[in-house]
């Protein structure tokens, strides 16, 4: 959960939590070291009291002053650790071992015999048998010290008697905790503000890299470059320096787009340029056969007609095209006619005739043919002519169209060099590039597509190549009101 | 004026009979035993009388055995001052009265004082004591713990208050002006309240007849100091 935290967040918050645990660990070590020197802090200060005792109530037990040894006790015992909760105690006992004095009268009786009886389940030593300090360890932690009390000729008074039970042998838990807490308290205080502080200072540099990154693409880099922290810490030096790095590939990597881009764009002109001077060429070889005929046969009415009817159309064809490049020029086309595939085999003629190629046709309109012409004209001009060229010398091409109500193909097929589907693929794409020469399948492929058609090798014909276009036998309107 | 304080009357008589001091508030008994040596000053005012009783008090919640002198036998008993009234002489002839000797006590000690009394008996250090009852009353009354934790289970009959005394050789002059400065202080607003403090009503100069009892009990006390 840290973790998704922020730095400026994360930073005081690890180093409290650090401050935070080593108080702890630091109390837990000290309760163990208290623990142990505990008791022997508390034995000593019951080594001390007794001595101390001993001392003071002499002459008061020589003098049979129950009363101001009783004082003696009661003050004493106030030194005495546990004393003010009950759990430490103290007494005068007289030569017979008996209640002289104490500080808990309720608990060890005035006058009543205590050496060599039984207290707090543990049988105390006679009066003989003290005749030095005794400490009695008993089971639970609690201690007994015995001291005699002797006066100045060595005779035995009396003894000093001291209980401490065993809590007072724990570690004061309270007492160590206090310390930690109030660690606790002043690191939350103080570390918390200064650990932002610090947290800001130091991830101001990674906000403003960040910045930076996010800021590449939209900023000029010169000045996204003004923006980067220049710092002396290696790890932001190293990443600072990553991102220079990065925005001046990226100015080389937009100079070389930039470049790219008007390569292309002067590419396209190219390539527009050649497909227009390819389909305009590819009907003037007929276009002039026609005026040459028009010329040696032009006194016949019918020829003339009709020689003037192929130029006429072939122009539209031309027009056409170069209309079909100019955004405002709308050029009225009109549906496809079966004349029209007549023109574009007139047009074809000269190339059929040059290269020896025996061409047939064959022709299935089932139902009224409403594409556009022009294109039409060119597609069907473009696959016979590659047909007739690919057919070989002599060769035999065979260019068919059907069409009915849903649909109108177009398909040439000849006997030579098979054209599989991959190599079909691979000639539109270098017809798409920058050769000049050979646009007539590409130009095909994207009029095709362009009117939701079709234009593929027939993978079932069997020797030479078929090649099918085929497209929606509607009109424009049709086809963007269906789209 | 100044005051010293003693917790012995043996103490305080001394300092009297050696002119550290003029006057001194003292016992009963002690007056009645030295009255030779000494003359009546005042006596204190109490509940409207020159009069208190002694009193025999024991834990409060204290063992039951202890209802009165003759269940001390084999107890530890506590005393007040040899030279009181109400903390030695009475205990004393009380103890006579109910056939119990010292030796019979299993121990018994001086507390130096009618608190200290309180103070051992609440404590359990003793399991009774005599006390002065003007004391003890005002230690209750002032809420103090060795009374509030014992209670009364004897009182005695009517005794002088203890009075307060000067040596015999005091000048008399000086011994009629502290007289009317204590029997006048009801009449001016710092002796009330300095009576009301000592929860006293005020002073009289008394006769040393007031300690008739007192006297005729030294008499039967053996080892009291006067001659029967």
């Amino acid at each position: 959960m840290l973790s998704r935290l922020s730095y400026r967040v994360q930073i005081p918050l690890g180093l409290s939590l650090a401050v935070v645990l080593a108080a702890l660990l630091v109390t837990a070590v000290a309760a163990q070291i208290s623990a142990r020197t505990a008791r022997a802090d508390t034995l000593a200060t019951v080594d001390r009291a007794a001595q101390l005792l001993s001392a003071q109530s002499m002459p008061l037990l020589a003098a049979d002053d129950t009363w101001r040894v009783f004082a003696l006790l009661c003050n004493t015992a106030a030194f005495l650790p546990g004393a003010a909760t009950g759990q430490a105690r103290t007494a005068v006992l007289d030569s017979e071992g008996r209640g002289f004095a104490s500080s808990a009268p309720q608990l060890l009786r005035t006058a009543q015999a205590l050496l060599g009886q039984t207290a707090s389940g543990q049988t105390l030593p006679t009066v003989t048998a003290v005749t030095q300090p005794i400490r009695i360890d008993r089971p639970d932690g609690a201690i007994a010290l015995l001291e005699p009390i002797r006066s100045e000729d060595d005779q035995a008074l009396g003894f000093t008697y001291i209980e401490v039970d065993a809590p007072v042998f724990a570690a004061d838990w309270a007492t160590l905790t206090q310390p930690a807490l109030v660690g606790v308290g002043l690191a939350a205080f103080l570390l918390l503000p200064a650990g932002l502080w610090i947290g800001r200072r130091m991830t101001a540099p990674v906000l403003s890299v960040a910045h930076v990154i996010e800021c590449i693409g939209r900023i000029d880099p010169t000045e996204l470059r003004r923006k980067l922290p220049h710092t002396q810490d290696p790890e932001l030096g190293r990443i600072s320096a990553a991102v220079d790095q990065l925005i001046s590939e990226l100015q080389v990597r937009q100079r070389a787009e930039r470049r790219a881009l008007s390569a292309e764009r002067m590419a396209a002109v190219g390539r527009i340029t050649a497909a227009v001077a390819h389909e305009i060429n590819n009907p003037l070889a007929g276009l002039l056969t026609a005026t040459q005929t028009l010329s040696v046969h032009g006194g016949s009415e019918e020829t003339r007609t009709r020689t003037l009817d192929l130029l006429k159309r072939g122009l539209n064809q031309i027009q056409t095209s170069v209309a079909a490049l100019l955004p405002q020029a709308r050029a009225e086309d009109r549906a496809l006619e079966i004349d029209d595939f007549t023109d574009v085999l007139t047009l074809a003629h000269p190339d059929v005739a040059q290269r020896n190629v025996q061409l047939t046709t064959q022709v299935e309109v089932e139902s009224a043919m409403r594409v556009p012409s022009a294109v039409l004209r060119q597609v069907m001009l473009n696959m016979l002519l590659n047909g007739v060229s690919a057919a070989g010398e002599p060769g035999a091409v065979h260019a068919e169209l059907r069409a009915d109500a849903d649909r109108l193909w177009f398909s040439v097929a000849h006997a030579g060099k098979a054209l599989t589907q991959d190599a079909m693929e691979a000639k539109l794409v270098a017809e798409s590039g920058d050769d000049p020469r050979g646009f007539g399948l590409w130009v095909c492929r994207e009029i095709a597509t362009q009117y939701g058609g079709g234009f593929d090798v027939d993978s079932h014909h069997g020797q030479g190549t078929r090649l099918v276009f085929w497209m929606p036998n509607r009109e424009a309107h049709e086809e963007l009101a269906a789209d | 004026m100044s005051f010293a304080s003693r917790d012995q009357y043996q103490a305080v008589h001394e300092m009297l009979s050696n002119g550290q001091i003029d006057a001194a508030w003292t016992c009963g008994y002690p007056f009645v035993r030295f009255q030779s040596q000494l003359q009546l000053l005042a006596v204190p005012l109490y509940k409207g009388q020159p009069l208190y009783q002694a009193y025999l008090i024991r834990p409060l919640g204290g063992e039951v055995s202890v209802r009165g002198w003759s269940d001390m036998s084999g107890k530890v008993f506590a005393y007040s001052d040899p030279l009181s009234n109400s903390g030695w002489l009475v205990a004393h002839g009380e103890f006579a009265a109910a056939g119990i000797a010292q030796g019979n006590l299993k121990r018994s000690f001086f507390a130096y004082g009618h608190r200290n009394v309180a103070d051992a008996v609440a404590s359990r250090l003793a399991f009774a004591g005599s006390i002065d009852g003007y004391v003890w009353e005002t230690m209750r009354l002032q809420g103090m713990a060795g009374a509030m934790q014992t209670e009364v289970i004897w009182k005695s009959r009517l005794h002088g208050f203890p009075p307060l005394v000067a040596a015999a050789g005091t000048e008399p002059a000086k011994l009629d002006a502290l007289r009317r400065s204590l029997i006048g202080m009801p009449n001016d607003e710092a002796g009330r309240a300095l009576l009301k403090s000592l929860n006293l009503d005020g002073f009289i100069a008394g006769q040393p007849g007031i300690f008739d009892s007192i006297r005729h009990l030294t008499r039967s006390v053996p080892g009291s100091g006067v001659a029967a």
